[in-house]
């Protein structure tokens, strides 16, 4: 496992990387996988929204409503439709890819698995949603969705008959079932949404909306696929026939094809134990957590600084409980802390300056001290030699840092760069400790405790508290934002910062807060390039999901076969016949429960056979429904078949005390390539009915 | 003689911040009074690294309330808070890096500073929080 995350980590190092270089870091699709999705979501809904005001509730009316929005009203109909689709099928490619890049970086583990635990759901809803879609556009992919889901559900065994019998053929499909199904099309999106909602419900600061030049983009992609690849529909459903191919989006359906292979049952088994296995990543294995934040009342006033800054919402502002006369304390939730020490580096008493008294901040992480990391700055930079001293503070997940301490750099490790208060850096620089600051974090925008980079940027550019005292010289601190894979990059700021740092004058009084920090030279093509590459990007992706939206196609019925469908609903004999009831039974009876016969409950169960050609093909024994076990007995099976000349026997007992079969017909068919023949067993009919139900072939026949 | 003496008028009205002024009053004038018992320039470093410490934590927790209580004045209020809290970083370096400390200009910039931001500042937030 631990092999497998390090692989695709090392995959997403680079793959961010190379995004960076043509997106720059705050446009980086890759960390912003998240917000897009949300994105995403809310094209669906609004495309959707105006598909179902065309939208027409009927076997022939939905499809041909459909295409009638299509055609001629290609220009908004048809791309909102094609949005619709496109848009649903990236919101896979970009759900799965983040719930991918997440397990890899490790973001799901402690106090983080309930994103990732109520992500789980969120698939079910997103599959769900775009199965009933493509169910309702019902062309030749629709009856397939429809066929194959029906008997995916018996799988499950809770109906009391197979519901994949609804979909026999074309005389069973009903219109009102269009509408319940529009309205589970419309219910299963919100509880997604629900569900989106819970997914980032434990992020403070939770980023909903991507960045907006990124959002139009993406936008103007999917515009554009739709008017160059329109969504349109395929031929229209006929369950007399069965399609031997058609288009297919691989993005919702993949699975599809495995139910006619492995069977509707098989087929839950593996996706909910899938599903369980992937609820239970974050505690396999289970890992040590280091201790959480801890407030120290003595040194708290209740400023809400640290609570304002943690970005998993961990500290909460409560009533005072030690009788000093402040309104709040902060109370740290351990089932939320992460351990990153956010807080600390918020909280205004985490000052090196303080030395009279033992150093304890307001809010402390056990494991790393604020008077530990005082002590470690003036020990390491004790030694430092050279004109350009640097200290550098890194995250645990930064570039690898760690390998550039030397005799001329201090190397300080913390859980995140946002927990080095900025009174470290003016103790650094005021008291000459060194020359310079570097800050080595994650990548920009990426940061592993969500905010990390964000707050220092924010802090040591005096624009959120706790700021950076004005009068510390920013020319002399320098930040790097990269991930394990950009260790060359940091060596080479390293370099450059140093340089930058021999070059200023000695003395500065002059600070101010208008200084820029110092920052490593821009990566990446020059601007037209760039925007070349952006484009050429999104084109990749686009074409991407164009292309598998409708193809390969795939091929369902092999070429000269038909299908034969057997559906039986027959109720079994009871198990002991009715008797009269005796006048003393009568007369104990109350009034109004006193009937002639009185019969117990319960039915044979029905044996069903058919054969063909003279060799088995079916055998199966059916119990009854019902709790007590008196309703009817319900089978349905399907074969695909050589089209031909076939000789069908089929047999059916209901009672159980004779080994006779007490219904038997035999039947010499004759099997069109992709007919789709029908034998029911209907008691209505007296037995065994070939083909369509003689009811049905005689309204067809009237003028 | 004490260097600030807490009065009545300099209540906000609001429980925590008036207790902390009245701290912050204490532990600035026992530092001066350290001073001019010719206490070390060391322990000197230390005692306004224990001020410079306190006011931060408290200026942190009046801007809480202001912000809470959607104060007007309150950018104007925290720029006089930082630059207090400069100049008291400076009194700072000029005692580590330069081994000198002006008990006088150390009292008259406090004085001046709190004498000047009770009267103005924290009486406008007074008035504002009062009406």
């Amino acid at each position: 496992m631990n092999g497998l995350k390090r692989a695709l980590r090392a995959l997403f190092d680079r793959l961010e990387n190379l995004l960076e270089r043509v997106f720059g870091p705050r446009l980086n699709p890759l960390p912003q996988l998240g917000t897009l999705g949300w994105f995403l979501f809310w094209i669906v809904a609004a495309t959707g929204i105006y598909v179902y005001v065309f939208f027409d509730t009927g076997v022939t009316q939905a499809w041909e409503s459909l295409d009638r929005l299509t055609r001629e009203q290609w220009y908004l109909g048809g791309l909102m439709r094609s949005l619709h689709r496109y848009a649903s099928d990236l919101l896979v490619v970009v759900v799965l890819v983040h719930a991918l890049r997440e397990f890899s970086l490790d973001r799901m583990r402690g106090n983080r698995w309930f994103p990732w635990v109520t992500g789980v759901p969120l698939l079910w809803f997103m599959f769900a949603s775009g199965i009933t879609g493509y169910w309702l556009v019902w062309d030749r992919l629709a009856q397939f969705v429809a066929v194959e889901t029906t008997k995916w559900l018996d799988g499950i065994g809770i109906f009391s008959e197979p519901i994949a019998r609804n979909f026999l053929d074309n005389d069973r499909v009903s219109g009102r079932f269009f509408t319940l199904m529009v309205y589970v099309h419309i219910a299963v999106p919100l509880l997604m949404l629900l569900a989106m909602w819970i997914h980032i419900s434990r992020h403070a600061h939770a980023r909903v909306n991507p960045p907006r030049p990124l959002a139009i983009a993406t936008l103007v992609a999917l515009v554009a696929l739709s008017f160059a690849w329109p969504a349109l529909s395929q031929p229209p459903a006929d369950l007399d026939y069965v399609p031997f191919e058609f288009g297919f989006d691989w993005f919702y359906l993949a699975f599809y094809p495995l139910i006619p292979q492995i069977g509707g049952t098989t087929l839950w088994l593996v996706l909910v134990g899938g599903s369980v296995l992937l609820t239970m990543m974050p505690w396999l294995p289970p890992q040590r957590r280091p201790p959480v934040a801890q407030v120290d009342l003595g040194n708290c006033n209740g400023c809400a600084r640290c609570f304002a800054d943690c970005p998993f919402g961990a500290i909460t502002m409560v009533r005072r409980t030690d009788g000093l006369p402040f309104d709040q304390e902060a109370r740290v939730d351990a089932g939320l802390c992460m351990s990153c020490g956010i807080c600390v580096g918020a909280c205004p008493t985490a000052t090196p300056f303080r030395r009279a008294e033992e150093l304890v901040a307001g809010i402390e992480l056990p494991e790393r001290s604020m008077a530990g990391l005082r002590e470690e700055v003036l020990a390491a930079t004790a030694t430092l030699t050279g004109p350009a001293r640097v200290v550098v503070f890194r995250c645990h997940h930064d570039a690898g840092a760690q390998a550039l301490a030397d005799g001329q750099t201090a190397v300080l490790a913390l859980p995140c760069a946002a927990m080095v208060p900025p009174p470290f850096f003016d103790l650094v620089l005021s008291r000459k400790h060194a020359d310079g600051v570097l800050v080595s974090g994650c990548a920009a925008h990426d940061c592993y405790e969500r905010l990390g980079d964000q707050w220092v940027e924010a802090r040591l550019a005096a624009e959120r508290d706790p700021k950076l005292r004005a009068r510390v010289p920013r020319t002399r601190i320098g930040t790097h934002w990269g991930n394990a894979a950009r260790h060359r990059s940091l060596r080479r700021a390293l370099q450059d910062f140093r340089r930058h740092l021999q070059g200023l004058p000695p003395e500065r009084t002059t600070a101010t807060v208008a200084e820029p920090l110092w920052r490593p030279a821009p990566r990446g093509p020059r601007v037209p390039l760039r925007a070349a590459g952006q484009a050429a990007s999104l084109a990749v992706v686009m074409a991407m999901v164009g292309y598998f939206a409708t193809a390969p196609a795939y091929s369902y019925l092999p070429e000269g076969h038909g299908v034969l469908q057997l559906s039986v609903r027959h109720a079994g004999q009871p198990l002991k016949p009715c008797r009269r009831h005796t006048r003393e039974e009568l007369a104990n009876l109350p009034f109004n429960q006193r009937t002639a016969t009185t019969c117990e409950r319960g039915r044979w169960p029905v044996r069903v056979e058919v054969d063909m050609d003279g060799k088995p093909l079916y055998r199966g024994t059916h119990a009854p429904a019902g709790l007590w076990n008196d309703g009817p007995s319900a089978a349905h099976a399907s074969f695909r078949i050589p089209a031909g000349r076939h000789v069908i026997d089929a047999r059916l007992r209901d009672d159980g005390r004779t080994g006779e079969f007490k219904f038997v017909a035999r039947r010499t068919l004759e099997l069109a390539p992709g007919e789709n023949f029908v034998i029911e067993f209907s008691s209505f009919e007296g037995g065994f009915v070939f083909g369509r139900p003689a009811a049905a072939a005689a309204a067809e026949a009237q003028p | 003689m004490t260097l600030l003496q807490w009065r009545d008028e300099f209540r906000v009205g609001i429980e925590e911040v008036d207790f902390e002024h009245r701290e912050l009053i204490e532990l600035i004038n026992a530092t001066h009074a350290q001073a001019g018992a010719g206490a070390s320039l060391e322990s000197l470093d230390r005692a306004l690294g224990d001020i410079h410490s306190a006011i931060s934590a408290h200026f942190a927790l009046e801007e809480k309330v202001m912000h809470r209580r959607q104060y007007d004045a309150l950018a104007e209020h925290k720029a006089d808070h930082e630059r207090l809290l400069d100049d008291i970083r400076e009194i700072m370096d000029d005692v580590a890096l330069h081994g000198v400390f002006d008990e006088a200009v150390f009292g008259q910039r406090l004085a001046d500073w709190f004498g000047v931001h009770f009267r103005t500042h924290d009486a406008r937030f007074h008035h504002a929080i009062a009406r």
